[in-house]
């Protein structure tokens, strides 16, 4: 087996440009440059789960067709377990593993352990590891006992969990994930979530793309946010969370607001913005702040003889701090 | 009256385009120049090195006229299966216009391709083979072009009902487009394939038709081959008809929700 | 190199599965080359058996061709139906590697279509062929069989990049059957024509299959193996710098993923 050059990360990306060229029209044909990725830096550490967040159309499957060898650059470096991507895709592709969402990608007239195998022989695994291997894939991927059934008949989660155990087949150090979970029903795409989270306890690097905010939160050790081929921010999910500086949110419902008790609401230190909104029938008062607990003691006095209810106050979500990212760097 | 006749020769253009969205310009002349020249000079040079130079332009002409089977098989297929694609046929079904005239109206647009791919055939070879229509009985040819492009297509519209329950009816259609080569005297008469498939190949559409228009390259009078188009006619007719009975069958059960797993 | 034979072996073997269950590849070697079989046997024997050999044997020979060059761009265009075109691309297999294993199950596929068309050339027209000589006939099929495996490795290539290259090639088909004169000689075309037909090495290897099944032929049959073998080389040096093309080509344009 070769050796790894040194690397500190498992994936370095510096200054990386994809352009896709096409060409359009039938008769007249017209070049159109589309800026996939507009120069993107990233360092993903060894064993850390790293999830690639943005809109669709951002550059997220190009980002990992890139990295996964599948696509040329325009310019930048991309390295993965310190090999180029560009000229060491053999090196590469050795150690790496990757899974497409969706349900194309394996042969359905075939069954899921044939798949497996003509994969195993392709990523040239010696027999008797490969034999080995499969079983424990597909015992962990929860597919044992069907494994002679042909694809075509398994369900959208089987046919994930079988992409997730071909991806897997290499044992490799990295494994890239374009939006593992889409299609799947939530207790599946929990249950797959959680075979992750499981897979990078392990020690394996994981490079997961995703539109869904809450997948992010629950199981990345660090999120970037893509937008336009351009990452627009890049952390923890909390410290994301914390960019968009409100950490709290407080709702409540009411039959009737007057605009000088919105106004007095408004006028408080930690709150930066009041929202209403009609439901049914009544007006939902939302207010980002600060301090959702400091907010709540004051409401009775605030709203002194009006009837509120229902109450709440919770924690902004990823989701929160996401769709203000996208808005804001419009 | 002009603005509906501008609505259809619209309608027909869009179905032409939809047709070949598939192909590239260049794939497109590769289907519709290319295969149709080899096709001639193949058969052609075959059958002189078979029979002489003398009888090259019998297979030329055979060759050119079964070229509109190419439309009028293909073709109405792909139009059928398009509307299919685009969710198209329920309006089609649902609207209160003439069904039996909606059906055929979805093959127009392949017998007029039809038609224009035999007189290319022609056109290559009267330029390769010396094809000379001088004592030709044009009009009579003209008709025999338009009734075979109709009856292939009546032909057509069977496998477009078949091609809505039956998932592979695109090879069925294959394996007759193939045997129509065989079986009409295109390359060499009816008369020697053996009886059985005699009895075949005058159940098929373009036999009677083949025949009746090389009778008018050589200058027969309508009169003549009369009994031969009314054959041809009627055949394709039978054809189109089965297809049409199918359809409304197959109507009748989407009706009843028996045709979505079909899709 | 154990692991990439076991890699070629596995393709094949694959790829023969997938190919049972597929209708197309009934068409193609049993429905198509019957037909062709049909009509060249009813032409050529219209006049006389002296000419037979090209209807016994030519069916079978389109049928092999169109199989073996056929069935491996079909199959690289389900791939890419599939999605899984990108995925055989993405492994530390070479794509040649698999390739091989895909046309040489085709070939095999394809050598099954003078099953059905030599049988009915005997069954249907009692034609036989009692000049063959055995030897030859084995080698020269065995140089035909060459001359298909290297250009379908080469084009396949091709059709993974493009998917209107097959659609052009199809188009071509008939062309292609005249060029190599699979039906007839090549001496029946159009004098200008004829240098493209010896430039393709199916052509000589075709000469030599019918010289080594017609009673009176002579000829230098030997002189034809080495010139189908010689092109056929020189295809494989051409088509090594087409794989280098379509692995960049692929690799700037992400065409392999587009169903
Ligand atoms: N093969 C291609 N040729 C041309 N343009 C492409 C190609 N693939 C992607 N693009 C374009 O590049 C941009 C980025 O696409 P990409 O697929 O990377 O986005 P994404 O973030 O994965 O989106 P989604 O969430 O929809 O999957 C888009 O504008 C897309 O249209
Ligand atoms: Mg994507």
């Amino acid at each position: 087996m070769p050796s790894d050059p040194p690397f500190r990360h498992a994936i370095e990306v510096a200054d990386l440009r994809k352009v896709y060229t096409t060409t359009r029209g039938t008769f007249r044909r017209t070049k159109v440059e589309n800026v996939a990725l507009a120069g993107i830096d990233l360092a993903i550490a060894p064993g850390e789960l790293f999830g690639l967040l943005g809109p669709n159309g951002a550059g997220k499957t190009t980002t990992v067709k890139v990295l996964t060898t599948l696509l040329l650059p325009t310019s930048g470096t991309a390295r993965v377990l310190g090999h180029d991507v560009v000229s060491a895709t053999g090196d590469v592709r050795r150690r790496i593993g990757f899974v497409f969402g969706g349900e194309r990608g394996l042969y359905w007239r075939l069954s899921g352990y044939d798949n497996l195998r003509y994969f195993a022989d392709l990523y040239r695994i010696p027999p008797q590891v490969s034999k080995r291997r499969i079983g424990e894939l597909l015992e962990v991927l929860g597919l044992a006992g069907r494994e002679h059934d042909k694809v075509e008949g398994y369900s959208r989660g089987m046919k994930q969990r079988l992409h997730l155990a071909r991806g897997l087949l290499n044992d490799p150090d990295v494994l890239f994930l374009d939006e593992p979970t889409i299609g799947l029903d939530p207790v599946g795409a929990r249950d797959l979530r959680v075979l992750i989270r499981g897979l990078a306890d392990h020690g394996k690097t994981i490079f997961l793309t995703t539109h869904y905010m809450f997948e992010a939160d629950a199981i990345c050790d660090r999120v970037a946010v893509i937008k336009k081929g351009r990452i627009v921010a890049e952390g923890t999910p909390s410290s994301i969370k914390q960019l968009v500086g409100d950490i709290g949110v407080v709702e409540f419902e009411v039959d009737t607001i007057s605009q000088e008790d919105i106004e007095r609401l408004q006028g408080l230190d930690t709150v930066s913005s009041v929202v209403v909104t009609e439901r049914e029938l009544a007006l939902v008062v939302t207010i980002h702040c600060a301090q959702p607990a400091e907010v709540m003691t004051q409401l009775g006095r605030l709203l002194d003889g009006i009837a509120f209810r229902r109450v709440s106050a919770r924690e902004a979500t990823l989701e929160d701090a996401y769709v203000e990212l996208i808005g804001e760097a419009s | 009256m002009t603005q509906s006749l501008a609505a259809f020769a619209r309608s027909t253009w869009l179905q032409y385009v939809a047709l070949f969205q598939w192909a590239t310009p260049l794939g497109y002349f590769a289907y519709k120049v290319v295969l149709p020249v080899t096709q001639i000079v193949f058969f052609v040079q075959l059958g002189v090195f078979a029979t002489g130079p003398g009888n090259a332009l019998y297979f030329a002409l055979g060759n050119s006229l079964q070229l509109t089977a190419n439309s009028g098989i293909f073709g109405v297929i792909a139009t059928v299966s398009n509307e299919r694609q685009y969710g198209t046929l329920p309006l089609l079904l649902g609207s209160p216009a003439n069904r039996l005239l909606t059906f055929m109206s979805r093959s127009f647009v392949n017998v007029l391709d039809g038609i224009v791919s035999v007189v290319f055939g022609l056109v290559v070879t009267a330029i390769l083979y010396g094809l000379d229509l001088r004592t030709a009985n044009l009009p009579l040819l003209g008709l025999c072009i338009v009734v075979i492009s109709i009856t292939t297509a009546g032909l057509g519209l069977l496998f477009g009902s078949l091609g809505l329950v039956m998932r592979d009816s695109i090879i069925v259609a294959n394996v007759v487009y193939y045997g129509l080569l065989i079986l009409c005297g295109i390359n060499f008469p009816v008369s020697r394939l053996p009886d059985a498939l005699q009895v075949v190949a005058y159940s098929l559409p373009l036999t009677r038709g083949v025949m009746a228009a090389r009778e008018a390259v050589a200058g027969a009078a309508f009169g003549q081959v009369a009994g031969l188009l009314a054959g041809e006619l009627l055949v394709g007719a039978v054809y189109a008809g089965l297809g049409y009975a199918l359809f409304r069958l197959l109507e009748g059960w989407a009706r009843r929700g028996g045709l979505q797993e079909a899709y | 190199m154990r692991s990439l034979i076991r890699a070629a072996w596995r393709s094949f073997e694959m790829s023969t599965r997938l190919r049972v269950v597929s209708p197309w590849a009934y068409l193609n070697w049993l429905v198509f080359p019957v037909i062709f079989a049909a009509i060249g046997l009813f032409v050529l024997t219209s006049s006389g058996y002296a000419r037979v050999a090209y209807g016994v044997l030519g069916g079978g020979v389109i049928g092999f061709w169109s199989v073996t060059y056929l069935d491996g761009g079909n199959s690289i265009q389900e791939e890419r139906w599939n999605g899984t075109l990108e995925q055989i691309f993405a492994v530390p297999t070479p794509l040649v590697v698999i390739v091989i294993g895909k046309i040489l199950g085709s070939l095999l596929l394809g050598l099954l279509a003078f099953i059905p068309t030599v049988g009915l050339a005997y069954f249907g027209f009692h034609a036989v062929l009692p000049a063959l000589d055995p030897l030859r006939f084995a080698v020269s099929l065995g140089v035909l069989s060459f001359s298909f495996f290297i250009i379908a490795v080469a084009l396949t290539p091709l059709f993974a990049i493009s998917r209107s290259a097959f659609t052009v090639l199809n188009g071509l088909e008939l062309g292609v059957y005249g060029l190599c004169g699979f039906m007839f000689p090549v001496s029946q075309l159009p004098q200008w024509l004829q240098p493209i037909s010896y430039a393709l090495s199916p052509t000589w290897a075709t000469r030599a299959l019918y010289a080594s099944a017609t009673p009176s032929a002579s000829g230098d049959i030997a002189g034809w193996w080495l010139a189908s073998i010689g092109l056929s080389a020189l295809y494989l040096v051409v088509s090594v710098a087409l794989y280098r093309f379509v692995e960049v080509r692929a690799r700037v344009s992400g065409e392999l993923a587009l169903a």
